[in-house]
């Protein structure tokens, strides 16, 4: 469907704010939005968007963060891969979306097939201090040498949860992907997002609750399942 | 509809429970973003802001829980 600014009332110009990618229209009805306005799919070369008009973004608020993934999620559970935006993103009209959407169509396509099936899983690290890192190796001699091995040393140790690694072995088979989050701001020392498959939360939570105690003196808190909210990343 | 603020932010992190922490994290940190012609609606929010404030608070919270 394409479509310039549409007027609202009293001649207010319309703008498309967008909940999520699908991987295919969603069969029935798609409902009313957060501004209880009338949802609907845009689609461009085999992305499907799902939109709302409004003339103004929704305000950040408690209940509208959670009428936002409510819904998504309510429509996610009859496809096969539902990437959700990030609340509050407006575009001018479905000429712009179609635009974004095709020019971008191929990693957006595979961030759809990553999480085609999948749901997310949130661990919170906490502790007084991080698991130390081995050292940076020598990197040579010169100034520069070292400091590329310093900056390749702290690129490695922001995507490393090494507080995690007593739990790893039983996570085999459970993780589909990983996102690492350092924050390294005591007690909270990381957030680690796992993909997972749909109807696994249940077994994902009993295994992180099980195997906890191995991972003293730090401690995991475990949220979900959610939509996959971290894994939408593109090759960006 | 009132704009969103970033004292609208702050009380909504303020009033904030566990489960709606990580909600705002998900919700306004992740999720997939689309650039290009597309802005973000959210004006007088940083972003930028909001994480920290949601991992101070998050932080914050369970720290009080910990103690005995």
């Amino acid at each position: 469907m394409r479509g310039g600014p549409r007027g609202g009332a009293r001649g207010t110009v319309s703008r498309v704010y967008l909940y999520a990618l699908l991987s295919a229209a969603p069969a029935g009805e798609t409902g009313v939005g957060i501004s209880h306005e009338p949802l609907r799919t845009v689609t461009a070369d085999g992305l499907v968007a799902l939109v709302g008009d409004v003339v103004e973004p929704p305000a950040v608020s408690a209940e509208a963060l959670r009428a936002q993934d409510t819904l998504v999620s309510r429509l996610a559970g009859a496809l096969d891969a539902v990437l959700p935006a990030r609340f509050g993103t407006v575009v001018a009209d479905d000429a712009a979306l179609t635009q974004v959407l095709a020019r971008r169509r191929t990693e957006l396509m595979q961030a759809l097939q990553r999480v085609a099936g999948c749901e997310q899983m949130t661990l919170r690290i906490w502790g007084e201090r991080s698991a130390p890192m081995p050292p940076a190796a020598a990197g040579g001699d010169g100034p520069g040498s070292r400091y590329l091995a310093g900056r390749r040393h702290a690129h490695e140790r922001a995507r490393r949860a090494a507080e995690l690694d007593g739990l790893r072995p039983a996570l085999v088979g459970l993780v589909r992907e990983e996102r690492i989050e350092r924050h390294d701001r005591p007690p909270l020392l990381a957030t680690v997002q796992h993909l997972i498959s749909r109807g696994a939360s249940a077994r994902y939570r009993a295994t992180v609750e099980a195997g906890g105690a191995l991972l003293a003196p730090w401690r995991v808190s475990v949220s979900g399942p959610w939509l996959p909210y971290a894994f939408g990343e593109t090759a960006a | 509809m009132s704009p969103p603020t970033r004292a609208g932010a702050r009380e909504l992190l303020e009033s904030a429970d566990d489960s709606l922490l990580d909600l705002v994290d998900n919700l306004l940190n992740r999720g997939v973003v689309i650039s290009g012609e597309v802005m973000l609606g959210l004006a007088g929010v940083d972003l930028v802001y909001l994480r920290l404030q949601a991992v101070l608070c998050a932080a914050d919270r369970v720290a009080e829980r910990a103690e005995p």
